[in-house]
């Protein structure tokens, strides 16, 4: 979960970005959100919001994301680290 | 009651991937036919995996009669073609149609998508004035059922498009089951029409659900569903009326039930489909123990067959029934499968056999049922029932009993 730090190529507008997306798709304010709120214990988000948010970080991005990493994306830290992950890819 | 009908099929209509006309379909039930390709319906680059399960010789003139085949989309073509095979299979004219009251009743999920995709597609591309009106006035899914009543010519007649999703077959067929029993109609034209579109596969991709080759149901490396198309339909009339005419009866409509337990967008819910197989027993006076074959839903996700299957155990307790999903041979054709199984259901009564869950490798315990792996299987059937489960937990289940003089 600490892999964004040393060697990300996510920088803070790329983080603002998916913060967006995020909040747009659970429909919260930017406010309600930290990088450690679980969207789906905190932020009533469901598979289908999961799945979403994914279609959106690879359209943004022009990135793959393996279904496979919904798992790791539970709160900000962790799509970070994906979309970190699928940048470099 | 007193003046309730008893129901028969007489005759049916199918269009599927394994083969047009009931003939046809029946053969392909019984060799166990799979009818997976790679998708020819729209560009599938970008996708990882594109089989699935298409009608790829299917011309729209060889059945539809009286109706411009330009005039109607893709799922209006073979929800006509299905119901013209239906009334030559039942020995029904128009004239014989039209000389009753009549109902018209098809299920359907995406109605005339394939044309939206079109259109959507024409419309981002080149802009709204380049929309092609010709397709824009074919999406309306009430077309799946007007479109037939315009073929044959009906008037004194009910025509409705039933979008319960992927389990609108049943609905349509339960629909018209009721109209005939307490009278309102004589003959019931009913089943189901859907055609393979980008939206649907792009929609089921996206959910994680499509398998990446063929789909496996109630198999411990089952990995999805193959999206499919086609359209079924059976002719349904009173007891009184089929016999006045010497009409052949396939099967029995017994009864069925519908419940919607809204408990998820697209998660399927044990108790939900328990509660509708219930419904669908008391419906139709039968008792678990007499069932001797379940047509299931049995889509090939993990989610569905294994919840699929709890609820078969809620109910049948730990030997349950024979449990096929025809779904491995025709993929799943949304609006269209539980009408074809419907179809099935009753020549599996009428011809004695079990048509077989293809594609089997490795047998389930998680979900644990006789699923009549590879092989068509000879059986004496007597009741049968035909699962549909839908997003939104939108269920119907009907009991199909082989005719007998009471």
């Amino acid at each position: 979960m600490n892999r964004s730090e040393p060697v990300s190529v996510l920088d803070g507008e790329r983080k603002e970005k998916i913060k967006d997306i995020v909040c747009d798709i659970l429909e919260i304010e930017p406010a309600e959100v930290t990088e450690t709120s679980m969207f789906k214990e905190d932020h009533d988000a469901d598979s289908l919001r999961a799945i979403e948010i994914l279609a959106a970080l690879e359209r943004t991005f022009d990135i793959v994301i393996d279904q496979a990493e919904l798992s790791r994306m539970e709160n900000l830290q962790g799509v970070y680290a994906v979309v970190d992950e699928a940048l470099e890819a | 009651m007193e003046t309730a009908r008893r129901v028969v099929i007489t005759g049916l209509g199918a269009v599927t991937s394994i083969g047009l006309g009931v003939e046809a379909f029946a053969a392909g039930l019984r060799e166990g036919r799979s009818g997976v390709r790679p998708i020819t319906a729209f560009d599938t680059a970008g996708f990882a995996h594109a089989n699935g399960c298409e009608v790829t010789d299917f011309v729209p003139e060889e059945w539809i009669e009286r109706t411009d085949p330009a005039e109607l989309g893709r799922a209006s073509r073979f929800s006509v073609a299905a119901a013209r095979m239906a009334l030559r299979d039942a020995r029904l004219t128009d004239a014989d149609v039209r000389g009753r009251a009549s109902l018209v009743s098809m299920g359907t999920t995406d109605g005339e998508s394939r044309d939206l995709d079109d259109l959507v597609a024409a419309q981002v591309e080149r802009g709204s004035e380049h929309v092609d009106p010709a397709l824009a006035r074919r999406i309306g899914a009430g077309r799946l059922s007007s479109g037939i009543v315009a073929e044959l010519g009906l008037t004194d007649v009910e025509a409705v498009t039933i979008p319960t999703a992927c389990a609108a077959g049943n609905y349509a067929v339960g629909y018209g089951f009721d109209a005939v029993r307490c009278g309102d109609v004589d003959l019931a034209l009913c089943g189901g029409a859907d055609a393979l579109c980008r939206k649907t596969f792009t929609g089921f991709y996206r959910l994680g659900t499509i398998a990446p080759d063929a789909c496996r149901p109630f198999d411990r490396g089952r990995q999805g569903i193959l999206t499919g198309e086609g359209a079924g339909v059976l002719v349904m009339e009173s007891l009184g009326s089929a016999l006045a005419r010497g009409a052949r009866i396939y099967a029995e409509v017994l009864g069925y039930g519908l419940a919607c337990d809204a408990f998820h967008p697209v998660a399927p819910d044990r108790d939900g489909i328990t509660r509708c197989i219930r419904l669908a027993h008391r419906n139709a006076g039968v008792r678990p123990e007499d069932v001797d074959l379940i047509s299931a839903h049995g889509t090939g996700t993990k989610a569905n067959d294994v919840t699929e299957s709890g609820a078969i155990r809620q109910v049948f307790g730990e030997s349950p029934p024979p449990t096929v999903s025809i779904k491995a041979m025709i993929g799943h054709t949304m609006g269209a499968a539980s009408a074809l199984s419907s179809a099935a259901c009753a020549l599996a009564i009428d011809q004695g056999f079990i048509p077989p869950t293809i594609n089997h490798t490795e047998f389930d315990p998680e979900c644990g049922l006789d699923c009549v792996p590879n092989e068509a299987r000879v059986a004496d059937l007597r009741i049968v029932q035909n699962n549909a489960l839908a997003f939104g937990g939108n269920n119907a289940v009907i009991l199909f009993g082989r005719y007998q003089e009471r």
